[in-house]
């Protein structure tokens, strides 16, 4: 693996990002969200925001992604791609690190302006490590999901049915619907419930218990593993696949 | 430089072989076709030997090493050029080639190239503004970019208009003549003809015939003159044996007495050949 070629590919995923407007929607999105925050009491304002960090990080990155490689895929650009020196892994980190930066421009700007409106009390160091792994975490399984896409609406589809499975869970937990606390155990297993506890970490006044902890790193180890085990040796069946030539 | 042995494969979804035991070699400088219907399997073989299709059976050395051996430095060398257009289409035509151009060691004049295929002057435009015959030719400044030593083409004059078919064919004439290897896919057999100095007859995954056009033309084609003559206000024509026509004195005294209209040799085309050899037109109609 070259770090000046996956430099490159990195740059071309960013110029290309800001090319096909996802950059730009994912800004447009942000504010959104900030003038919704911006309206809400103070008691909802601490609710939603760490939610909407949430959705950014997990959703919003396998959305982004999933519109990239279906851009790809319209376009046969991959194989073009295939047929050059770089190799399998330098694609998929480059889309992952390219993701990443691009999803971490966008909930920066979220929390930023909050910081300075609603002087929002932010750990940065930990606040930063979530959105980055988290993005990269949701990234990879947004490139595992869109191998098995046959175009970009049967994936937000499948999309908001999976974000309603991973999220309804922690929802009946919530409400008191699941009770026990063996449900404590079981929802952490849940990606996106463990990204919660990892966003939750990154403000100020929260305690960093186990669950934190485990959860960190259920999401690094896990990530590591679907990258290794399944978004790698996929990914050469799926790009031959789109590839139509 | 390739030399291929007893290639077979399968597409995992399919009970059959796609290829069934191809054997070819594509000698260091040449032009070899692979002349099909669709579906014939010589798109499959070509994504085989460029290493994107990879669980084949059988053996396909490359300077007499294993392909399997080699690693993505083998894309150095190479350059492919693909049947559709497969360019970023809201980048302009100089943002494609320069990504793709900064992933390798070698780097060819790249304004030399654009200018050769007359895309210079839109160079700035967004690919997606392009014609399809103008996307095809960024096809192949894309495949020559590397300076590569051997060029794979899946049905380069595909889509274009004969001016600019005539320009691609010049540059890939070119390419060879500096000591560059072709392998060209194609159903288009004026192609085929006009580059190819070996050509390969596919058919359903079997290779029926190899040899250079002008032998196939001697060996397939009749063996005759035929001569179109004015007698008396009206055309007749008469044929002869290629044989000892020199010595035919009827020949002789129609060449000779005669208002002669045209001389053809009974040469035939590759598509009859590829017909009678196969069974198959190219239009992947049987016959």
């Amino acid at each position: 693996m070259k770090t000046s070629r996956i430099w490159l590919l990195i740059k071309g995923e960013l110029y290309r990002l800001h090319k096909y407007n996802v950059l730009f929607i994912s800004i447009l999105i942000a504010i959104i969200w900030g003038v919704v925050l911006y309206f809400v009491d103070s008691v909802l304002f601490n609710a939603l925001l760490p939610f909407l960090i949430l959705i950014d990080a997990t959703m919003m990155s396998v959305m982004y992604i999933g519109s990239v490689m279906f851009f790809e895929k319209k376009e046969s650009t991959l194989s073009s791609v295939l047929v050059t020196p770089v190799t399998n892994q330098e694609i998929i980190l480059s889309k992952i690190i390219a993701n990443t930066i691009h999803n971490l421009i966008s909930t920066s700007l979220i929390i930023i302006a909050f910081i300075f409106i609603k002087q929002v009390k932010i750990n940065y160091p930990l606040m930063l490590i979530a959105i980055i792994l988290i993005t990269a975490v949701f990234t990879g399984l947004g490139l595992l999901l869109s191998y098995y896409q046959k175009d970009f609406t049967s994936m937000l589809t499948n999309l908001m049915i999976l974000g309603f499975a991973l999220l309804l869970p922690s929802a009946l937990y919530g409400f008191n619907v699941l009770k026990g606390n063996a449900w404590e155990y079981i929802l952490l297993l849940n990606p996106v419930e463990a990204a919660s506890k990892v966003i939750a970490g990154g403000f100020k006044g929260i305690s960093l218990d186990w669950h934190y902890y485990f959860s960190l790193f259920y999401l690094l180890i896990g990530g590591l593993l679907t990258y290794k085990y399944l978004i790698l040796p996929k990914f050469k069946d799926y790009a031959v696949s789109i590839s139509g030539v | 430089m390739f030399k291929v042995n007893n290639l077979k494969f399968k597409y995992k979804n399919n009970k059959e072989d796609v290829i069934k035991g191809i054997s070819f070699e594509i000698k260091e400088g040449e032009i070899f076709g692979f002349l099909g219907p669709s579906g014939a399997g010589k798109s499959t073989t070509q994504k085989i030997i460029i290493k994107i299709l990879e669980d084949y059976q059988g053996e396909i050395k490359y300077k007499d090493k294993d392909l399997k051996e080699y690693n993505n430095d083998f894309y150095e060398e190479i350059g492919v050029s693909f049947e559709m257009p497969i360019h970023f289409s809201k980048m302009t035509a100089m943002e494609n080639i320069n990504f793709f151009l900064k992933l390798y060691k070698n780097n060819e004049d790249v304004e030399s190239l654009m200018k050769r295929v007359g895309l210079w002057e839109d160079r700035d435009k967004l690919v997606g503004e392009f014609s399809k015959g103008m996307k095809i030719r960024l096809n192949l400044v894309r495949a020559l970019l590397n300076k590569p030593k051997m060029l794979f083409l899946d049905e380069p004059t595909n889509g274009l208009d004969p001016t600019n078919a005539m320009i691609l064919k010049d540059m890939i004439r070119e390419f060879k003549n500096q000591g560059g290897t072709v392998f060209i896919t194609s159903h288009i057999m004026a192609d085929i003809d006009q580059l190819c100095d070996r050509v390969a007859f596919i058919v359903n995954g079997e290779i029926k015939e190899i040899d250079s056009p002008r032998n196939l033309k001697i060996r397939y084609g009749k063996r005759v003159v035929l001569v179109e003559y004015k007698e008396d206000g009206k055309t007749l024509s008469k044929e002869f044996p290629l044989e000892q026509i020199g010595k035919n004195q009827e020949f002789i005294n129609i060449v000779q007495e005669k208002e002669i209209e045209t001389i053809h040799s009974g040469e035939t085309t590759l598509e009859d050949i590829f017909i009678k050899v196969t069974g198959v037109k190219l239009d992947n109609e049987n016959l």
